[in-house]
């Protein structure tokens, strides 16, 4: 586990006060709500608008590419001033909301994080004001088309439609681990995420072989949703608690007490999501596979020794390297292939890259995102490599849209240790 | 839900034919937008943030747009304010009197990297950092470096004609920006610069470059820049010096610059006040024993081999007076974290020691280094007098910077912290009133109201006059003649009375001079 932040059991500093409910339990928007939401956050964003110092400016991935000062960190946190202030409503604010991808860069490098942090451990949580503010949004009817039907679908289908024409349902959840011989149930569960579940099937069967290469057993959940996590980004919070519910429930049923997650964005949802709907309840203990890969790399239980004959630089995901800070381990597996060259660029020059694909922009504005993944694909480039590594599904698509205009390979850091461990992966990396 | 936000005053004429220039993505008029745009460090009272919200904001992404949108807010006399980063500390930014803001940042392209001449060529919406990340692989620097070097823009520091930190070395923003294209009042676009676009020193004609820079907007818009730059420096010495007296530190810092290393880049002189808020408010910044009550740090950049002989002299020079070398890692640590973030918690305490949230407000001048110890000793004293009368201030302490290799002046700054949340109109008078009696003490010590960030906020403003004497009336008249409609960010340094007391043309100064 690296600096900064614990991962799982990371106590939030700050707790979150019940939101407003209803009888049955589900949030209610209405003028209570909204007091009670600027009630909660009128302090954090009065630091903000009064010291004005923004420097989550140009570190954020959104503001580098549309230089809008209305979706800037600084920003959403003022808007709640507005709001105190009688000048603002949801209304007016909901859409602005949509532009981040909460890629937390603006909490790491806010004065208040940094100075006030010395002090009194305050972080400032622009991540979490989005997110309520989404949810504030969705709570008075204020929707976003693109996210409502995304929700919509993934209500039905208990997967995110993903992207494309792909087909997505319960049937075909396990579909990428055919002729894996994995079974269902166990101590250990491996979950799966929607986009490398249907789409970059390589990754799932990647790190399935990896961890039978080392000889940890594992299953599969029985009947696997998504994690739950998107709709919480996006403000669909009682769709994500419910999906939590499920899994959490299939869990249990199974007797599982560790989940292995791929996906960095699973990570947060069941290390920080998770926590917070079901508190001192919630008794699961949570891998993230690249840490358990590098240390069975330590132990000698993994030895890579097929060379890969690769120039290649590591994309830090977002929500490891910003929100977890979990970056070595990563690095520390790439340096254990034989024949890479590995041009590494340190974790804090990375906080103002991002792929622009997390928390729902590439659903609304997908052309954002392609301007975020091209400015980060930029500076590969200029590292003249031919490949760069993540370790991230969700940013995997539209980087390797952007590296096919340039000329780089994206491949999956669980992908090319398979590659070294001299496994034939299977299943596909696109359409 | 209703709202109290202030409705747009521009008409739809004027707003389609922006909308013509630029395109409806680029002209933006949701309440959220111009909130954003109204927003300054520790700008006012938050209970008078819609006084000053504009009616509507434009992003223009070329030189000719900007002529444009100002061509049309000429035309049809609607105010317009140039809005850089946001991040200068007299309000530049701020709409008087609503009309159009225009953010330049769309306009943040690197043009030219000129490696011959040492150059390069920028749109002015980029920021320092962002430039120098790129220079970086060419070896190069471009080194304007405020405070705020993680978030200012470059036509901001064109606008406020800003200061660095390291401008003892280096020179500041006035001497690294060799020319620019510049926007007037009635859209005419013009280049100014010391001669050629890429010369540094020209005697052909006015001089006009000092006149566009730091007006804060007054006089136009800043659109694209050519910049001076410098060798990446291979080395970085950055000592901090503790004391048991102001007395001794001061004595230092001057001994420092007066030795004429040709690294040196800059000095910081902490005083006794400043320490002990540190102490107080941000123990983790320095936990240091408590015979520590000053403090200097120095920087210096250049070849290893000169930053070496040099490091040895300043360390000579520091013991010789009795300074006590912090050691290494404070050293190092320190000086990034002033490059990093501005040393201030963002808190402070009631009278009866209770900590409470409050925003910074710095006040600067520039002051000669025999005025420094009077200059200190009044300034504490207008602070004290109003934390008396209202519990809502705090003397946060004050720095001095050199602003020259020679020690010739420094930058003098007190950052007062104010719980603004408990702000009412009479403690905000009494600390416009203190303001002023701040800027009154530079002006009698010989100094400038401002080294640093501009004077044209409240109570300082009133100084500027005085400050200035004949010249002020030269700037009414300049202003009127540059901007006969008076659109150019109106209501700033008191420009209105270059127009009469009811801004129709007819204007006099405020002595009583014609001054058209």
């Amino acid at each position: 586990m690296a600096d900064q932040e614990s991962g799982s059991g990371n106590e939030p500093l700050v707790t979150e006060p019940p939101a407003h409910t209803n009888g049955n339990g589900h949030r209610q928007g209405g003028p209570e709500q909204t007091a009670e939401f600027v009630a909660e956050w009128r302090n954090a964003a009065y630091n903000c608008f009064s010291s004005g110092h923004k420097f989550c400016r140009e570190v954020c991935p959104v503001t580098q590419v549309t230089r809008n000062e209305s979706w800037t960190p600084t920003a959403f946190h003022a808007n709640v001033v507005a709001m105190e202030q009688g000048d603002m409503a949801i209304e007016d604010m909901a859409a602005d909301y949509v532009n981040c991808t909460q890629c937390g860069a603006c909490e790491l490098r806010c004065p208040n994080t940094l100075f006030t942090g010395d002090f009194y451990r305050f972080r400032t949580k622009t991540v979490e004001l989005v997110k309520a503010v989404r949810a504030l949004a969705v709570d008075n009817d204020v929707h976003q088309p693109g996210w409502q039907r995304w929700n919509q679908l993934t209500d039905q289908r208990t997967h995110e439609p993903v992207l494309g024409e792909v087909p997505v349902d319960q049937e075909h959840v396990r579909d990428w681990a055919d002729g894996l011989d994995i079974p269902i149930g166990g101590e250990n569960i491996l979950f799966v995420d929607c986009e490398a579940a249907f789409y970059r099937t390589s990754l799932p069967r990647a790190v399935a072989q990896i961890l039978q290469t080392a000889g940890y057993e594992f299953g599969l959940m029985q009947e696997q949703w998504c994690c739950g996590g998107p709709a919480a980004e996006m403000g669909y919070v009682d769709q994500a608690r419910r999906f939590a519910e499920h899994n959490l429930a299939n869990w249990r049923a199974s007797g599982a007490k560790r989940i292995l997650v791929l996906d960095p964005h699973d990570y947060i949802s069941f290390t920080e999501e998770y926590p917070k709907f079901f508190g001192d309840d919630y008794d699961i203990e949570i891998v993230l596979v690249v840490e358990l890969f590098a240390e069975l790399i330590r132990e000698g239980r993994l030895t890579p020794s097929v060379p890969i004959e690769r120039t290649v630089t590591y994309h830090d995901p977002c929500r490891l390297n910003k929100r977890k800070g979990i970056w070595s381990e990563p690095r520390e597996i790439l340096r254990a292939i034989p024949g890479l060259e590995f041009k590494d660029v340190d974790r804090v020059t990375q906080w103002s890259y991002c792929s622009g694909a997390g928390a729902g922009l590439i659903i609304e504005k997908p052309e954002l995102t392609a301007a975020i993944s091209g400015r980060r694909m930029d500076r590969a480039a200029e590292l003249d490599v031919d490949t760069l590594v993540s370790a991230c599904p969700w940013s995997e698509r539209p980087l390797s849209e952007a590296g096919s205009e340039r000329s780089i390979d994206v491949v999956d850091i669980h992908e090319i240790l398979a590659e070294s461990l001299d496994i034939e992966v299977g299943g596909r990396t696109s359409t | 839900m209703t709202t109290t936000a202030p409705v747009s005053q521009v008409s739809d004429v004027v707003l389609e034919e922006l909308v013509q220039v630029l395109g409806s993505d680029h002209v933006l008029t949701n309440v959220t937008d111009r909130y954003a745009r109204t927003r300054v460090p520790a700008p006012f009272p938050v209970h008078r943030w819609r006084d000053y919200v504009p009616d509507l904001v434009v992003m223009p992404g070329s030189t000719e747009e900007v002529a444009e949108v100002v061509r049309v807010a000429n035309r049809h006399r609607v105010p317009v304010v140039p809005r850089d980063g946001g991040t200068g500390l007299t309000d530049g930014a701020r709409p008087e009197r609503r009309g159009i803001v225009i953010d330049v940042k769309r306009m943040d392209q690197i043009e030219e990297i000129d490696l011959q001449n040492r150059t390069c060529t920028v749109g002015v919406g980029i920021n320092m950092l962002k430039l120098n990340e790129v220079l970086a692989a060419h070896n190069l620097i471009y080194p304007d470096d405020p405070a705020s070097y993680p978030c200012s823009l470059v036509g901001g520091r064109i606008g406020t004609s800003g200061w660095s930190l390291i401008g003892s070395r280096f020179g500041h923003t006035r001497d690294l920006v060799l020319s620019f294209d510049f926007v007037l009042p009635t859209g005419r676009v013009i280049r100014v610069g010391d001669g050629g676009p890429k010369t540094s020193k020209s005697s052909s004609g006015y001089q006009l470059k000092h006149l566009f820079m730091g007006h804060q907007g007054t006089l136009g818009v800043a659109t694209r820049a050519t910049l001076k730059l410098f060798p990446k420096p291979e080395a970085e010495f950055s000592p901090f010096w503790a004391f048991t007296d102001f007395d001794s530190a001061y004595r230092t810092v001057q001994a420092l610059a007066h030795a004429g290393v040709a690294t040196f880049a800059g000095a910081v002189l902490f005083d006794e006040e400043k320490v002990a808020y540190l102490r107080r408010d941000d123990e983790a910044y320095i936990p240091q024993p408590g015979d520590v009550r000053s403090l200097v740090c120095s920087v210096a950049y250049g070849n290893e081999d000169e930053v070496r002989a040099g490091a040895k002299r300043l360390m000579r020079i520091a013991r010789d007076h009795g300074a006590r070398y912090l050691g290494d890692e404070i050293s190092e640590g320190d000086w990034a974290a002033r490059h990093d973030r501005y040393a201030t918690p963002l808190h402070g305490r009631t009278r009866a020691n209770q900590v409470v949230p409050m925003s910074w407000h710095c006040e600067d001048a520039a002051i000669n280094w025999t005025q420094l110890p009077r200059v200190r000793q009044e300034w504490h004293r207008i602070v004290a007098r109003i934390r008396e009368r209202f519990d809502a201030f705090d003397d946060w302490g004050m720095f001095f910077y050199t602003s020259a290799s020679t020690g010739v002046d420094y930058l003098t700054e007190i950052d007062v912290g104010i719980w603004e949340q408990q702000l009412s109109d009479e403690m905000w008078e009494a600390w416009v009133e203190a303001k002023r009696d701040i800027a009154g003490v530079a002006l009698d010590a010989g100094g400038s109201i401002s080294a640093c960030h501009g004077s044209c906020r409240e109570g300082e403003v009133d100084l500027v006059p005085t400050e200035l004497g004949g010249g002020y009336d030269v700037m009414l008249k300049v202003k009127r003649a540059l901007d006969p409609n008076n659109i150019m960010n109106p209501g700033k340094y008191g420009l209105d009375r270059a127009y009469g007391p009811s801004g129709d043309g007819a204007g006099t100064s405020e002595t009583g001079k014609e001054v058209s």
